[in-house]
């Protein structure tokens, strides 16, 4: 396999996670990836079936105009009798013009056909790494930078699609070709045969030495692209501070260093390339020197040396077609030779990029399975009652029993305990880093803990299909992401809700005065990432999505902490009746959001220190009656 | 277009080896044929029986080979490394282009469609470039020597099996036209996708929670498959090209059958005229066909090179200054705002605002959500366009100063914390002009040579702790294993908000700016920390002018001046206490916060 035990994608070493170059590849067999990349290709057999027919009409069609010309040129011109035919002649030439019509009108559909098959693996193909890398969890992209993933999924599909648009897919048949002729050169003549195959040897080194050095510069081309395009999506995203820090001019200094390792890279392969193509057609001059030296030395015989031919086999060779024929021959023995060696770095370029690919396609950190917690599994095919019935249940809303979690080295959660009745206000404070974040992102199983339960309604979040668990948890995370389209398509996520729904959503969480502020309605316009929107105006779309959902468990991750005191107020009163009877979650730094839970947990460095409500928790004096402190002092001038 | 060079141009530095390289690419076509006439005298030596004639011959080929081998590995090497060269530059010249497009164009652009210009374009150009060259080399070659030939043997059949000629090129500018126009299709289209692609990875994090990967797996199908059906309708306009131009081609065949035959039958022409003719037309089959690969690469790369240009056109709303620099000075900085307007479409963000930034004040702007506070510090910074004399910075209009100058003076934290995929330390001293983004290329290279720590180990930088711990990160840094060395994920992913925050302050921080401007930077932390900050920010906002957004009655309070912004206006100014026993917006804002957190009533507040 070309999973190397540092990982899926190259070594990960502990301290660059983010920047760890993509290791070339070891050595991996064109076999076996040309075995992968059928899989994409079969459901296009037919297709490629047809395209296999008319090519062998296209060469029908081609291989006859010689002999057309040949046979028109001995019966009609010259003429059996010694005296030429001219009323044929005209015949002649128009059917000379269908032959040629034929053999292109084959082409163009040959050449259609394998497009087709090549778009439509292509297509396939990017699906199939697009649905993987969706499946993969939270972690790997912790790891694999943006433009890495993009480089997989357009440049490299594109490059292994250069393998069908340029016709390089019909290596195979080259070298069918070239193997056929030589089984006809070795069944005609063996002397003459065998002098040919003098050059062999030499045509095998030249084309083994180009193989690896096209490999080893094409795996370290589409390595540095990666490098390259996940430079630049970096910058790009963060124009705003490389401009504020005035980092044009480094970024660029910068960029072109790998800009100029993609260049160097490719040297490697230009002489590869320049050097196979060059000496095969030389090589195939000088066999074919070799041939009629060898001929003419000890044998003089050119009849026999022609028949080798099999386009010619059957003709009786007329000394007069000597030369016209000849010049067929060279072309036609040589074609398939130099085609090999002009789709040879093609193809290299392609199977490097489809290593890259199914080396993507190998990574196997799928997010959570279904069926490894320690409950028994319910049938989750039956619908998911939204509100339970409380005395049918057999525990809390959520439960965290002994949580312990590390994204690496540290242990950042250690041995968390959490209970939420069902239809609480659960309240998580916390220093910063604290890993209230962390408790979500287990809960939702973005993350998978290390050790301990996790449990909705006493079964366990690993016996949950993940797509029931996501729907009936919804966070409003503290990193808010909105989508390029309407704001509309935003809120709605690809539900049907109806516009009276929306309209409440967006009331609730006081969208629609910022809206009216804004001079818009929901039909709006959200330019990427919502970069059109204030900060603030984004985390209201991000909580009202969240409301529309309807969840059965809510989790606010600091989901008003750049919104206005006022708007937060309103978003309060307008929620709390939503609210009632929901089990909430709630992660806040401001006191006003926290007093009024239920139930308030005081995290600290991945341990609960404290839990019980606001009075308890001041009146016991430990350190959320100190937190509490802080928020009076601030407020209180000196 | 406007100052971009021209796709040739960019051949320009290279024009030399180009040359050489078709110069080369000539004589390899030349010794080509130096090869099929030595082995037609091989063959007529044969059928003459004249063995002795063979060594002679046949070494003459072989000679004849091998210049073939060696002028054409010197015409691929050649040309297909100037490309390379020429590739590399239209890439760098990009990039540093992009490096200067303001904010406001990515907002409206979609990267993953810039990103798809920057890589497939540049690509398709460069094949133009490369291949488009040898391909032209070959036709024009080819095409000479066949007809040079057909000529010397009989100018008229030559020039009657030339006729379909002047058709091939009218059908190749027809079939060109169309090969350009569904390419362009092609490149918007592949645009579209990467967007979608850069869009779903960035927002991964949601799709998993929000469980959205069908709803957007169903878009990204439909893209893919209208990519997929633009590649077709491309791809059926290039697979015409070869076999109109090959069907044209051979009429000359059916006119040489037709009047060559019957000139033959007439004894007018000699057979073996008429053979070496038929061989001579078989050979224009070949240059047709190149003739046709150029055609397309070239339709392509322009296509490719229309929208590269389309984007060099485009120039930054925000030109660099064109004054002198400010002058280097140690004093807080003067800000002063004149009646300030900035507009997007039809709405003012910002509207008739004016101010003053005392040397060494701390101002602080509240208001609502939305309500331009943000836009307003950017404006400090020209991060979005500004009227010419609306601010003036130590009574320099700020349009005037160029850009690194005016940047250099302030330390501005946006509310959107970005940091760069590399140590903590370095995305710290970025803010003084320190630190890198090392390109993992880069990085590997340093690895190697074992300087990798030395060159980018900044953590011992006194300037860099500084900043830390006055940023309220040294409680976390100690829980890393590699303190301020940690690298962080792209956009500082793999670290906690409140964390990511605060690196982007430290950065502020660490730049020691005349002008400190904080936008929300404490949103995301708690009380705790945010308490322990600000007694450090009174301590570094010493000796400098600063600004703060903050909605955190804290952080705000102890402020020289609060404006209080409203859709754009300034609608109130003043002290904290000023503005409480005014009782306008700003106490209305902030009631409800002082009333939880001070358990006091609003008349006591007053
Ligand atoms: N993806 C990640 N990879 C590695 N470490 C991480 C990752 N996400 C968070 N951490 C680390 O885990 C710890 C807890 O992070 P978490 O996000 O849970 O904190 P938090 O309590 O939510 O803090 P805040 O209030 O700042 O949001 C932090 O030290 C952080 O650096
Ligand atoms: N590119 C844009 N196109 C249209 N409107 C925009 C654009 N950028 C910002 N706005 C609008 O301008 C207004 C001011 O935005 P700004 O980011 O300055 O607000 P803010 O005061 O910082 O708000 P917050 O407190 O939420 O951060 C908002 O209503 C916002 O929607
Ligand atoms: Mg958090
Ligand atoms: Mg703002």
């Amino acid at each position: 396999m070309a999973v190397t035990a540092a990982g899926p994608i190259g070594p990960v070493g502990p301290r660059r996670p983010g920047l760890e170059a993509e290791a070339v590849l070891g050595k991996a067999y064109d076999v076996r990836l040309m075995g992968r990349l059928a899989r994409y290709v079969v459901p296009h057999t037919r297709l490629l079936v047809a395209w296999g027919a008319l090519m062998l009409v296209r060469t029908g069609f081609e291989i006859a105009q010689p002999l057309f010309v040949a046979y028109v040129l001995q019966h009609h011109i010259i003429g059996n009798s010694g005296r030429g035919v001219i009323e044929a002649l005209p015949l002649d030439a128009l059917a000379y013009i269908g032959l040629v019509i034929g053999q292109n009108l084959s082409s163009f559909f040959e050449q259609w056909l394998v497009q087709l098959a090549g778009q439509r693996t292509m297509h396939d193909l990017r699906i199939a790494i697009f649905d993987h890398v969706l499946a993969q969890r939270a972690a790997f992209f912790d790891r694999i930078p943006v433009g890495r993933l993009m480089t997989r999924m357009t440049n490299d599909i594109e490059s292994l699609n250069e393998m069908f648009s340029q016709g390089a897919i019909t290596i195979i048949g080259d070298v069918i070709k070239a193997v056929a002729i030589m089984v006809v050169l070795l069944a005609s003549d063996i002397q003459l045969a065998l002098v040919t195959f003098v050059t062999l040897p030499l045509l095998v080194v030249i084309v083994e030495y180009a193989r690896r050095a096209m490999r080893t510069s094409f795996r370290q081309i589409r390595v540095r692209l990666a490098a390259m395009n996940g430079f630049a999506q970096e910058h790009l995203f963060g124009i705003r501070v490389v401009q504020l820090l005035g980092r044009g001019a480094t970024a660029q200094r910068e960029y072109n260093e790998i800009n100029a390792g993609h260049r160097d890279a490719y040297l490697l392969q230009i002489r590869a390339d320049a050097g196979m193509y060059a000496l095969v057609e030389a090589i195939g001059y000088i066999a074919i020197g070799a041939v009629l030296w060898w001929a003419s030395q000890h044998r003089l015989l050119p009849m026999a040396w022609m028949a080798t031919v099999p386009a010619f086999a059957g003709l009786i060779p007329a000394a007069i077609g000597l030369v016209t024929r000849f010049n067929e021959l060279i072309a036609r023995f040589f074609e398939p030779i130099r085609d090999l060696s002009a789709k040879y770095a093609v193809m290299q370029g392609a199977m490097a990029a489809s290593e890259r690919i199914f080396q993507l396609l190998d990574t196997d950190e799928l997010d959570g399975a279904v069926g490894d917690g320690d409950a028994t599994k319910p049938d989750w095919d039956q619908p998911v009652p939204r509100k339970p019935d409380r005395s049918e249940s057999a525990g809390p809303a959520v439960e965290l029993a002994g949580v312990h979690f590390s994204y690496g080295a540290e242990p950042v959660l250690r041995g968390v305990d959490l209970r939420v009745p069902r239809g609480a206000t659960i309240a998580v404070v916390g220093a910063t880093g604290s890993g209230k974040s962390t408790v979500i992102k287990l809960l939702t199983r973005l993350y998978e803990r290390d050790r301990g339960a996790i449990r909705i309604d006493g079964i366990d979040v690993r016996d949950i299909p993940l797509a029931a668990l996501r729907r009936r948890v919804t966070v409003v995370s503290q990193d808010v992401i909105l989508f390029a389209g309407t704001l509309e398509d935003n809120l709605t996520l690809g539900v049907p809700y109806t516009r009276d729904q929306i309209e409440a959503a967006v009331r609730r969480v006081g969208l629609d005065r910022a809206l009216a502020r804004r001079g818009a309605g929901i039909e709006a316009a959200v330019a990427e990432r919502g970069a059109n929107f204030s900060a603030g105006e984004r985390q209201l779309v991000a909580f009202a999505r969240a409301l529309l959902r309807d969840p059965e468990i809510l989790v606010l991750d600091e989901a008003t902490a750049h919104v206005d005191p006022e708007a937060e107020e309103l978003i309060e009163r307008g929620v709390a009746e939503l609210l009632k009877g929901r089990t909430t979650l709630v992660i806040a730094h401001r006191l006003s959001t926290i007093r009024n839970a239920d139930l308030i947990i005081v995290l600290k460095k991945g341990q609960v220190i404290e839990q019980g409500k606001h009075d308890e928790l001041v009146a016991r004096g430990g350190d959320y009656a100190a937190l509490e402190r802080t928020f009076r002092r601030q407020t209180t001038s000196e | 277009m406007a100052g971009a060079r021209s796709s040739l141009g960019y051949l320009k530095p290279y024009r030399r080896a180009v040359g050489a390289g078709v110069a080369m690419m000539v004589v390899t076509n030349l010794c080509a044929l130096g090869v099929v006439s030595h082995l037609g005298q091989a063959i007529q030596a044969i059928k003459d029986s004249r063995a002795e004639l063979m060594p002679h011959i046949v070494l003459l080929l072989i000679g004849f080979a091998l210049a073939t081998a060696v002028t054409r590995i010197l015409s691929r090497v050649w040309i297909f490394n100037a490309a390379r060269a020429a590739e590399y530059d239209l890439r760098s010249d990009l990039f540093g282009h992009l490096m200067t497009l303001s904010p406001g164009y990515y907002r409206d652009h979609p990267t993953g469609d810039v990103m798809s210009r920057l890589t497939n374009d540049v690509q398709t150009v460069r094949a133009m470039w490369g291949a488009g060259a040898v391909h032209l080399a070959n036709a024009v070659t080819s095409f000479a020597t066949v007809l040079t030939m057909m000529v010397l043997l009989d100018p008229v059949v030559a020039v009657l099996s030339i006729v379909p000629y002047p058709l091939i090129f009218i059908t190749g500018q027809a079939l060109s036209r169309r090969i350009y126009r569904t390419t362009r299709e092609v490149q918007a289209e592949l645009g579209g996708l990467s967007s979608r692609i850069q869009e779903d990875l960035g927002a991964i994090q949601v799709i998993k929670t929000y469980g959205l990967d069908q709803v957007r797996r169903r878009g990204f199908l439909a893209a893919s498959q209208r990519l997929l059906d633009k590649n077709m309708a491309a791809a059926k306009v290039r697979v015409q090209l070869g076999p109109i131009l090959n069907t044209l081609a051979p009429i000359g065949v059916a006119i040489l059958i037709l009047i060559g035959g019957r000139a033959v039958i007439h004894k007018e022409i000699s057979v073996g005229y008429y053979t070496e003719f038929t061989a001579l037309l078989a050979r224009l089959v070949w240059p047709t066909l190149t003739l046709g690969f150029m055609l397309a690469l070239v339709q392509r790369g322009r296509a490719s090179w229309a929208r590269l240009v389309e984007l060099q056109a485009i120039r930054t709303d925000i030109p660099d200054g064109a004054g002198p620099a400010l002058p280097a000075s140690a004093q807080p900085a003067h800000v002063a705002v004149r009646d300030l307007t900035i507009r997007i479409g039809d709405r003012a963000i910002v509207d008739r605002v004016s101010f003053e930034l005392e040397p060494g004040s701390i101002t602080a702007i509240v208001g609502r959500t939305g309500s331009g506070k943000s836009t307003l510090v950017e404006a400090l910074c020209r991060l979005i366009a500004v009227p010419p004399g609306a601010i003036l910075l130590d009574g320099h209009d700020i349009t005037a100063i160029p850009l690194a100058s005016l940047r250099g003076q302030i330390g501005y934290a946006p509310q959107e914390a970005f940091l760069f995929s590399t140590t903590i330390a370095d995305n710290v001293a970025m803010g003084y002009g320190g630190g890198t983004a090392i390109p993992a290329a880069r990085a590997r290279e340093l690895e190697r040579a074992g300087a990798l720590a030395a060159a980018v180990d900044l953590s011992g930088e006194p300037r860099v702790n500084a900043a830390a711990v006055a940023a309220g990160l040294e409680k976390d840094l100690v829980v890393m294993p590699d303190g301020l060395a940690t690298i962080v994920g792209e956009r500082g992913i793999t670290l906690s908000g409140g964390q990511r925050q605060r690196v982007a302050l430290a950065r502020a921080l660490a730049a020691m700016p005349r002008l400190l401007v904080l936008d929300d930077s404490l949103s995301s932390v708690d009380a705790e920390t945010e308490q322990l900050i600000l007694g450090h920010l009174r301590a570094v906002m010493h000796g400098r002018t600063a600004v703060l957004i903050s909605h955190r009655v804290a952080a705000i309070k102890d402020a020289d001046q609060i404006l209080v912004l409203d859709q754009g206006q300034i609608v109130e100014r003043g002290s904290h206490e000023a503005l409480l026993a005014t009782g306008g917006l700003y106490s209305e804002l902030y009631r409800t916060q002082l009333q939880t957190e001070l358990g006091v009533t609003r008349k006591e507040a007053v």
